[in-house]
């Protein structure tokens, strides 16, 4: 633990005590073919399926429909990328609580919630999104030199990044996760490389990708020890050895973007405001996979970007309610009052304050808690379960 | 530990008596779930033989992904739901002695955000419920799992008694399977004893 | 998914005892009394679910982008050959703008787990429901609410097809020669596929075929075209039960 918090200490270090020596060469971008079509009866077979996995994602009841959130993803690639890059892409938001993105050879990429919870600003979301475009593009580029087609280098037009997260939900998640690591470590650095420079060149600072990196590795120690389980287990086991190691990765990504321009604002706050009307679903999720020490470490970090909002620590007091220590339900009231002052206002609030009041043998409290939850509330799906609570 | 686990149910039933789906005729049956649960049902069932932990019991008519009813009878303090697949990467959540009849539902929810890919779940209504004369809950539930994508409607039933969770669950596609049963399920229930 | 590694794991524990398992395996259900003239009516091919992937040592299943895009290309192709042989009118599902595509992306999910539940709970005698022994009959729905979606109006019966493979790592193959030397079976690979028939007045599944041993490496294209013919052995009111479909 400690040789790795200092091997991070050096490596944010390594990211600013490099001069920001911006060659020319290293921030060309490829040349672009506008409106790419797919060329050979293959290739053309290819889009065709890849049409027929998005109509699946397009038709998922995990699609996140509500709102704004797909075209505020869309808006940060093409802002990166380019109008007339990004003019085929589609973006899918999904419900899922792990932290991922991929991109088909359609044109259609997929960015799962749990990756939008984790990323701390726009330039960190558009280091990921940069990154599978990357993919993408250079997929193009493969194609022009024709007759590559082969199992490897098929895996292209699938890509995904990232699949670091401590609470794997599902197999089919590990199984994501493992799949991460058969990719070709050359495609990953291409990718990598070539997304650092959209990232760049869009005035976002190139520092974030490697920023990224690091966070999840400290949510992986963060899981672990939460779990009293020795952080570094995570980094020797299975299949995180087949890939380049996060370590490694984030240091390549500092060193590759200290030559890069040092870029503008990150835009945290626009970020912030983007995903807001999602946080507490995407914060309900996260807390209830059972992952205390990753999900403390989730809700410090977005305390780092906008302060312990309401939102936040709701989710903090919901978290230790799920534990449910005496120490954790004294702690739970807290938070709940606490959120209450800081302008949470959901009724729920009052509800899950006196459950956790009530739990820790505060009955009074816990009564007129529970009690202002159902005036204000009165038709809730579960007030007559709160009611036979409080007849208690 | 996957391997591990492989080997332990190829011994596991290499040692003890090959098991078969059982039929469950009307009338009453005892034990189930290895433990004081009871229930007399006026139709015919299907007992599968697999376990989904060791007091965990699953009834069904068309199969467990089209009708499921899941027998927890009487999870101790500590110990979780299910048998867990990945203790190390995917605890589940345990039973605790000081759960209130609201934190049942909360308690399945996060057991098969986990343990199933649940990634949507939705507690529906929740209302005060006599489970043999003890005091629980009963609840409906909506979910989809990540590895069929089926809409699935849940309902349960479920009390504290004597420090450990009982708990009869119903689960079936939201489309035709759910109300297709859901009366064969609510007549079960009430002849649940303990 | 680790639900059905589990099932699968017991359904290996009871293959010990029932050494014939695989052999005893149905793979065709007919709903009594049904049958199809050639040349009466119209069905409707709904789009092919199709899943390539490795599978663990543990038997958990891996899903395989690469692989699936193969199969499914590779599929579609032997489908679109085959599909002018089966002796009845048969139109490709086209989406419309009846906002129904997420119901029928349901139906299809559905009719996936309804046709696993067949093979699991009716077909395969080791682990036969009780109240599913065959002489109890075939009967097998999705539900009547599909005879309401106007994308299906005009047809009078739906085919789903469903494929997935899961190609054994070397990991499963090991712990199979291992479980072997100590006398025990572990099987290497999954390979199921089922095509099914959904009467689209009643919603009732009228005829199955469905294979847990399926042949044809779906990656290549010649092995889609034999999993292609499998799929369709037995298919009802089809005129000509020859090699034809086989394309070789």
């Amino acid at each position: 633990m400690k040789l790795r918090a200092f091997a991070l200490m050096a490596l944010t270090g390594f990211a600013t005590l490099q001069p920001a020596r911006a060659a020319q060469d290293a921030f060309q971008l490829p040349p672009y073919a506008h409106a790419y079509e797919p060329q050979t009866v293959d290739e053309r077979g290819q889009w065709m399926e890849a049409d027929e996995r998005e109509r699946q994602i397009r038709d998922s009841p995990l699609r996140i429909r509500e709102g704004n959130l797909e075209t505020y993803l869309r808006t940060v690639l093409c802002h990166e990328v380019g109008q007339d890059r990004c003019a085929g892409v589609r973006i899918y938001a999904m419900e899922v609580p792990m932290f991922n993105a991929t991109m088909m050879a359609n044109g259609a990429m997929e960015v799962w919630s749990g990756l939008l919870l984790r990323v701390r600003s726009e330039a960190e979301l558009a280091a990921i999104l940069g990154h599978e475009f990357a993919h993408f593009e250079l997929r193009h580029r493969l194609n022009g030199f024709k007759n590559q087609r082969g199992t490897s280098d098929a895996m292209a037009w699938i890509s995904v990044l990232g699949g670091i997260s401590n609470t794997p939900v599902g197999s089919a998640n590990l199984s994501l996760l493992g799949s991460v690591y058969r990719f070709g470590r050359d495609q990953e650095s291409q990718a990598d490389l070539l997304g650092l420079k959209y990232l760049a060149n869009s005035g976002y600072p190139a520092g974030s990708a490697s920023l990224v990196w690091q966070s999840l590795m400290a949510e992986e120690d963060a899981s672990a020890l939460g779990r009293k389980q020795k952080p570094k287990q995570k980094y020797t086991a299975g299949f995180f050895d087949s890939h380049p190691a996060s370590f490694e990765r984030a240091a390549r990504l500092a060193q590759e973007a200290a030559k890069l321009p040092a870029g503008g604002d990150a835009r945290a706050k626009e970020f912030q405001e983007a995903v807001a009307p999602y946080l507490p679903r995407f914060l309900t999720a996260q807390v209830k996979l059972n992952d205390f020490g990753g999900s403390e470490y989730i809700l410090s970090n977005l305390s780092q970007r906008s302060g312990w909002t309401g939102d936040l620590l709701f989710a903090r007091a919901e978290l230790h309610r799920a534990r449910a220590t005496p120490r954790d339900l004294q702690l739970a009231s807290q938070f709940y009052r606490d959120a209450k002052g800081a302008g949470y206002s959901n009724p729920d609030l009052d509800r899950n304050l006196g459950l956790s009041l009530l739990r820790n043998g505060q009955t009074e409290e816990g009564r007129a808690a529970l009690s202002s939850y159902l005036t204000a509330y009165p038709d809730a799906s579960d007030a007559k379960a709160i009611n036979a609570l409080l007849a208690n | 530990m996957r391997y591990a686990f492989m080997i332990a149910v190829i011994v596991g039933a290499s040692s003890s008596a090959c098991l078969a789906n059982a039929l469950i005729s009307p009338g009453p049956h005892a034990a189930i779930a290895q433990s004081r649960l009871s229930a007399t049902p006026d139709g015919q069932w299907n007992r599968l033989s697999r376990r989904d932990g060791k007091n965990v019991e699953l009834w069904t008519l068309d199969g467990d992904s089209l009708n499921k009813v899941t027998f927890f009878g009487g999870i101790p303090v500590g110990k979780p739901l299910l048998r867990e697949i990945d203790k190390k990467n995917r605890p589940l959540p345990k039973v605790m002695s000081n759960m209130l009849i609201t934190d049942i539902p909360a308690l399945l929810e996060s057991t098969y955000r986990s343990q199933f890919s649940v990634n949507q779940i939705q507690i529906e209504t929740q209302e005060p419920a006599l489970l043999d004369g003890n005091k629980g809950i009963r609840f409906t539930y909506a979910f989809t799992r990540a590895d069929d994508e089926v809409l699935r409607k849940g309902e349960g039933i479920g009390a504290m008694v004597g420090g450990q969770l009982y708990l009869v669950t119903y689960e079936a596609p939201s489309l035709y399977f759910f109300e297709k049963d859901l009366e064969k399920f609510h007549k079960l229930i009430t002849t649940l004893k303990l | 998914m680790q639900f059905n590694t589990v099932l699968r794991a017991s359904l290996l524990a009871c293959g010990l005892c029932a050494s014939t398992m695989a052999i005893g395996q149905e793979k065709t259900g007919n709903k009594e009394g049904f049958s199809l003239a050639p040349g009466t009516v119209r069905i409707m091919l709904m789009r092919p679910v199709i899943q390539v992937g490795e599978q663990s040592t543990g038997g958990m299943y891996e899903p395989n982008a690469d692989w699936t895009t193969q199969a499914r290309e590779n599929i579609a192709a032997s489908l679109h050959d085959a599909q002018s042989k089966l002796g009845n009118q048969i139109t490709s599902y086209a989406e419309t703008a009846s906002g129904e595509e997420p119901v029928i992306t349901q139906y299809s999910h559905l009719f996936g787990t309804v046709a696993d539940s067949v093979i699991e709970y009716q077909f395969f005698p080791g682990n036969r429901l009780p109240t599913k022994k065959r002489d109890k009959g075939f009967d097998w729905a999705v539900g009547p609410g599909i005879a309401s979606l106007k994308s299906l109006e005009g047809a009078d019966y739906a085919l789903f097809i469903t494929t997935r493979d899961e190609f054994g790592s070397t990991g499963r193959k090991v712990l199979q020669i291992f479980a072997a030397m100590g006398g025990v079976s572990v099987t290497s690979g999954v390979h199921t596929g089922h095509a099914g028939l959904i009467d689209l007045k009643t919603g009732e599944l009228v005829w199955l075929n469905a294979d847990r041993q399926m042949g044809g490496d779906v990656r290549t294209p010649e092995g889609a075209q034999k999993r292609v013919k499998q799929l369709l052995e037995g298919f009802p009111g089809k005129p000509v039960e020859t090699a034809a479909l086989a394309g070789k």
